[in-house]
């Protein structure tokens, strides 16, 4: 380097090809990153699950005529967090878009598939650690030990945090008033995890819930994770339910995603 | 080489850039002048892939844009206007993740990378501190260095010294250079005439989407009209005679925008005093007049009819 120069010339050839898999997963460890710089929100969620359980359920439980119905709400509250917390990736993409973070991402050497599949997949995994105290803290209750039926659990949460991301990203970017986006996805996280047999068996429900209810993909995975943990099988029809949720939102996504941000939506 | 051919971008009933046409020669660094709404932006995320162009076509390396966008897109780096980073992280790791990203250099060979960058623009010291606690300045240097780490084959700076003050300036002119110098081919979007003319090899001048004027500074005003400018002013309110100077042959355009009146001109000095007399006894009133050799400025304003700032 030249006394003048201030850019040091170096031998490595810096415009090679990083690989498909190595893009993904950085995209997702951007996302999956930003929980840690922010511990506290672990921490303020899990104690308020804590209330939730001892608290709102113990007592719940006293007046609800159900075969140990504790247990039922307290697998149920695990599968609607992960549901409401894999919402917020909606919350980041349209907050980046707004911000124009989301024009530099885009600029990166990375397809629009890549790149959703990445944001997804980081905001499963996100909401997957999240609920890691939480399911813990289940599992410890309510004796739940064996590996296979919590890996068969673990599953199906994931492919409900998996699903959900992308129904959030497709939000994020069919919404362009953010007063509107608010009140949308904050309604669409009530109604998909309210709208199921997450905390409430189906015949506790009223009427026009119980004709929704169980399409809801919070309800696949919550007789799929119910099942799993309690009755130790897979229950193949929920399962292929919450494989359609994740398949069609993430397509969706992607798609609309792809058209509305090159035609210049945020332009 | 990239080639901008007929290219346009509507959004909605705007057009943004309407039959835009130009080709920017491999490792040269052109300037895009225009004002603010120009449409500079829009044509550099076209070129980026951000946005998908509506008519003609873009081809960065023989790639087009809208066929080969992953091609497209490992060539590029894009400096914004605004910072665009992760305020929640601080300058090492915006630019040790942006090389993650856009090269294959190992972890020792980024971390040397961006020390390098952020030692040359005075940021050492502050690089883990959180960008959105960081001023405008320290941001916008951040932001340049995402590219100048980077060194892609096509680096694309805009607005590279807004917020900087006047020794980063020349600073962050000293770089993008040495970027060209390096290989890469440099775009340079910019609204001020002095980094446009001491930056630029050739400056495109844009204005309402579309390329008006391009060439070399010195090209673009040895054209303007006569090569120098007399600038008047009158009183205000005062209907200005352009008659009474378009009789001289050295006077090739004169031009008012209220009580400012530009006379282009060649021999303006041995012309100035037979213009002030036939003036004032034409019953103008004349406050002051300064004669000049043509600036960029006064091209752009030859070209579009407006002041640039």
């Amino acid at each position: 380097m030249s006394s003048s120069t201030i850019l040091a010339k170096t031998s490595s050839d810096p415009t090679g090809q990083v690989s498909t898999s190595g893009l993904v997963w950085e995209m997702a460890r951007r996302d999956i990153l930003t929980l840690f710089r922010t511990p506290w929100i672990i921490i303020s969620r899990s104690m308020a699950f804590v209330i939730q359980l001892f608290v709102f359920a113990y007592f719940i439980s006293g007046m609800v005529v159900y075969p140990n119905f504790f247990q039922y709400y307290a697998v149920g509250s695990v599968v609607a967090m992960v549901a409401s917390i894999s919402f917020i990736i909606g919350y980041d993409i349209f907050e980046e878009a707004e911000e124009g973070l989301l024009d530099y991402l885009l600029t990166l050497p990375v397809s629009r598939r890549q790149f959703i599949i990445g944001r997804a997949l980081g905001g499963a995994i996100r909401s997957m650690i999240y609920i890691i105290p939480m399911f813990v803290i289940v599992a410890v209750l309510e004796h739940f030990a064996n590996p296979l039926s919590i890996l068969a659990a673990v599953l199906d949460l994931f492919l409900l945090a998996f699903g959900v991301t992308g129904l959030s990203i497709t939000m994020a970017v069919t919404v362009r008033s953010a007063n509107r986006f608010d009140v949308t996805l904050a309604l669409l996280d009530l109604a998909v995890t309210r709208i199921s047999v997450a905390l409430y068996p189906l015949t506790y429900l009223p009427n026009y819930v119980r004709l929704i209810a169980p399409y809801s993909p919070v309800t696949f995975a919550s007789i799929s994770v119910h099942d799993a943990l309690i009755g130790t099988s897979l229950n193949a029809t929920s399962l292929a339910g919450l494989l359609a949720f994740v398949a069609i939102f993430l397509v969706l996504g992607a798609t609309i995603y792809f058209r509305r941000l090159e035609g210049g939506v945020y332009g | 080489m990239i080639s901008f051919d007929k290219t346009g971008k509507r959004f909605g009933t705007l057009d943004a850039v309407k039959d835009f046409s130009l080709d920017v020669r491999d490792k040269e660094i052109l300037g895009l002048l225009g004002p603010n709404g120009a449409g500079k932006t829009t044509l550099m995320l076209m070129m980026g892939t951000v946005y998908r162009p509506t008519s003609g076509s873009i081809s960065v390396d023989g790639f087009d844009v809208i066929k080969h966008p992953n091609n497209v897109r490992k060539l590029i780096g894009i400096a914004f206007q605004d910072a665009r980073v992760d305020g929640i992280l601080g300058a090492f790791d915006v630019l040790n993740w942006h090389l993650k990203m856009t090269t294959v250099l190992d972890k020792e060979e980024r971390a040397e990378r961006v020390e390098q960058v952020l030692r040359a623009v005075d940021l050492w010291d502050a690089r883990k501190k959180r960008t959105w606690l960081m001023s405008g300045g320290m941001r916008k240097k951040v932001e340049d260095c995402k590219v100048l780490a980077q060194r892609p084959k096509i680096a694309v700076f805009d607005e590279p010294t807004a917020f900087l003050d006047v020794p980063s300036r020349l600073l962050m002119w000293k770089m993008i250079r040495e970027l060209r110098d390096q290989g890469s081919t440099v775009i340079v979007a910019t609204n001020m005439m002095d980094e446009a003319e001491r930056l630029s090899e050739r400056v495109a001048i844009v204005n309402r989407g579309k390329l008006v004027a391009i060439d070399t500074p010195e090209v673009l005003k040895g054209r303007t009209k006569g090569g120098e400018v007399l600038e008047l002013t009158v009183d205000d309110g005062q209907e200005f005679p352009r008659g009474l100077l378009t009789q001289f042959g050295e006077v090739q355009d004169v031009t008012q925008n209220e009580n400012k009146v530009s006379v282009y001109l060649s021999s303006g000095r041995l012309l100035l005093p037979k213009i002030v007399e036939t003036l004032t006894t034409g019953g103008i009133k004349i406050q002051s007049v300064h004669l000049k050799e043509v600036t960029l400025e006064d091209v752009f304003l030859n070209y579009t009819g407006q002041n640039l700032e």
